[in-house]
């Protein structure tokens, strides 16, 4: 049973061993020829570098990098995400977009998720982090640091 | 310079600013206790709290917060065998056996004193050494400066988790995001997209509270299932005269190992303790009892990580080049409040940097009293379930993100790279190079450029010049260093680091 694991896992630690490298490589060909795209100034005007100079002399030392990482790194990959962490990351996207309609809905719908998701059971305890956290840190941060929130759904009530 | 220590003195006599350092002290402390939460995590949460603050009680509250938390980390590694911080993980070693032996408050004790006297040690040292380091700074042209920053980046080598190569990738990869927004040579927008919330470059805060928070509750999604049992404790007991006899050297020696660890640029208290720990062992009479409980093990991790943080403040001052992940967060807070480190600030701000160095003396006298008596209740914090922790950390990380700049768009930033250092951590990327790459790559490029204007274009004569050659010099020493040494001397430390 055991080796049968093992067998599958295989393949899986030469994907993941090639893929971060490649997926690197292929970030910095992108950030290469976004490099290229940049206005230049005209060599009079020029002190020391071309805005491109330096972006591309980092990229260079990535691509460096990563083509060591290609051949001799042999750290073993990750295991797999796990059920939580992926959902964990849907109700961040989630948040975003609720955000959008209400930046401080979205947190205490996320926030109340949240606890909920990983296992919190106790009504006052999701109602502290969904609801009463929220609304106590709009009020710090609006009436003691002065921070003026987008507007949305609900911070339009306060604001008028 | 005289007069300069006795104004920095003297503006901790305000009232107000006294309450914020306790206040902040009891967050540190509060911060390092509970489970995920580090000294540069609680740094980077609070940095948006003290925007609208003055500058000296701005960064007092995060430096302050940098002791505490750093202190703190020993109270739950005695007590449950979890360190609150990385850098009290070789507490746990001897702590925790301690503790189960019903010793747990002559271990706190320990911890608090050896804490206490490390921290004041380093504040003094920081005292004597960031002015002098500073006024030899003072002559450095920009190829000296670059050559040193190359060399800060270059230390990022050897901390963390990763490999030094994936750690150097990852600072590089932070220098690269750097690049972001208008060049300042030449005002050309580069990897803008049209944006013009992107023209000022990727903002520190919001990367800073993704990378080290956003991510960490990613990460905590998978601890759900970890249980926290508090050792019982009696009441805290204050070291013997026996066991000041038996500490005293490791803590003076720790002190200094910690100091001086903390002035290298990166370094921080983790490889600090690590190291304090092993000399302490090494030149300990008993060695055997080490892992056993012995004070020893204590005082040698402790005095080594709390002098760290002073130590690290020197080249964070002094240079402009962050001495620990934490101080890297401190000096984005510089930043942000218009504060320039480096040789000037102990010209044109002199009493500001003395008035933080007498804070942070401040702070490890107040530590040590609620080390010893509210150690008790600051354990139970780390009862407080993730469920209700963590949701609340991400509503302060999201509000504390938005706040600086007040847009959305910062939230976006925070949210993308706290997903971007998850991914990194779990393929062995450690953040922390690639925020302070990400500090350090705006001064790196313009440190460049100005030398090719002053050399004429013609790099290759910054090898040159004595100083610049000595500092890349050391790069090498520091890239290749440890892979030689390891060649030659095929010996590995038992302990390995965790990061900051």
């Amino acid at each position: 049973m055991q080796d049968a694991a093992d067998t599958t896992d295989q393949p899986r630690r030469d994907i993941s061993r090639y893929a971060v490298p490649l997926g690197i490589i292929a970030f910095c060909a992108w950030a290469y020829w976004l490099s290229t795209q940049f206005d230049r100034v005209p060599p009079i005007l020029k002190r020391g570098m071309q805005p491109e100079d330096f972006p591309q002399l980092v990229i260079g030392l990535i691509i460096m990098l990563s083509v060591w990482l290609l051949f001799r790194d042999t750290s073993a990959a990750p295991e797999r995400l796990t059920k939580m962490v992926q959902m964990t990351m849907g109700l961040l996207i989630g948040f975003l977009l609720v955000a959008e309609i209400d930046l401080f809905l979205g947190l205490g719908l996320f926030a109340g998720s949240l606890s909920a998701l990983w296992g919190e059971r106790r009504f006052w305890a999701v109602f502290l982090v969904g609801l009463i956290t929220p609304i106590a840190v709009f009020f710090l941060f609006d009436g003691v640091f002065e921070v003026r929130f987008p507007r949305g759904l609900f911070t339009n009530l306060w604001y008028g | 310079m005289d007069a300069a220590i006795l104004n920095g003195l003297l503006a901790l006599a305000d009232p107000h600013l006294l309450m914020l350092i306790f206040v902040a002290t009891l967050g540190g402390v509060l911060v390092g206790a509970l489970p995920g939460l580090n000294a540069t995590t609680g740094v980077a949460l609070l940095l948006p709290f003290t925007i609208t603050m003055e500058p000296i009680p701005a960064i007092a509250i995060l430096t302050t917060i940098y002791c505490a938390a750093t202190f703190a980390g020993a109270i739950t590694a005695i007590l449950i065998n979890t360190p609150g911080t990385s850098a009290s993980a070789t507490t746990c070693l001897d702590g925790y056996p301690l503790a189960q032996r019903g010793e747990a408050g002559r271990a706190l004790g320990m911890a608090a004193v050896s804490s206490t006297i490390g921290g004041i040690i380093s504040v003094v040292c920081l005292m004597a050494a960031a002015p002098l380091m500073a006024r030899a700074a003072y002559n450095f042209a920009p190829p000296e400066y670059f050559a040193l920053t190359v060399f800060g980046l270059s230390m990022l080598a050897t901390i963390g988790d990763g490999s030094p190569v994936k750690n150097i990738l990852s600072g590089a990869f932070g220098v690269l995001v750097a690049t972001v927004g208008i060049d300042l040579l030449t005002s050309i927008e580069r990897f803008t997209f049209g944006m013009n919330e992107l023209s000022e470059g990727i903002p520190f805060v919001p990367v800073m509270i993704g990378v080290f928070g956003i991510s960490e509750l990613l990460v905590q999604a998978d601890n759900l299932h970890v249980e926290r049992k508090q050792v019982i404790m009696k009441a805290i007991k204050l070291p013997s005269r026996e066991d000041y006899s038996r500490v005293w050297k490791t803590i003076l020696r720790s002190s200094g190992i910690g100091t001086f660890i903390g002035i290298l640029p990166a370094e921080g208290a983790t490889v600090a303790s690590m190291i304090g720990y092993n000399e302490a062992k090494r030149w300990s009479k008993k060695p055997e009892e080490f892992g056993k409980g012995s004070l020893e093990g204590i005082a040698g991790s402790e005095a080594a990580n709390n002098s760290a943080t002073g130590g690290a403040m020197v080249p964070t001052l002094a240079l402009g080049i962050p001495g620990s992940p934490t101080a890297a967060v401190i000096l984005a807070g510089l930043m942000v409040h218009g504060l320039r480190p480096g040789p000037t600030m102990f010209t044109e701000q002199a009493d500001f940097a003395f008035a933080i160095f007498w804070s942070m003396m401040l702070v490890n006298i107040i530590f040590f009293f609620i080390g010893l008596w509210g150690a008790k209740i600051f354990a139970r914090v780390t009862l407080i379930p993730i469920q209700v922790l963590w949701p609340i950390v991400f509503i302060f990380s999201i509000v504390g993100a938005y706040a600086l700049e007040q847009s959305m768009m910062d939230v976006w930033i925070a949210i993308g790279s706290g997903i971007l250092g998850f991914f990194m951590r779990r393929h062995g990327f450690s953040v922390v190079p690639m925020a302070i790459g990400l500090i350090l790559g705006g001064m790196l490029e313009t440190r460049l450029g100005q030398s090719m204007v002053m050399l004429d274009e013609k790099w290759w004569l910054m090898l040159t010049r004595p100083l610049s050659l000595f500092f890349f010099v050391l790069t090498v020493l520091a890239l290749f260093g440890p892979t030689i040494w390891g060649r030659f001397f095929k010996q590995r430390s038992p302990l390995k680091s965790t990061g900051e």
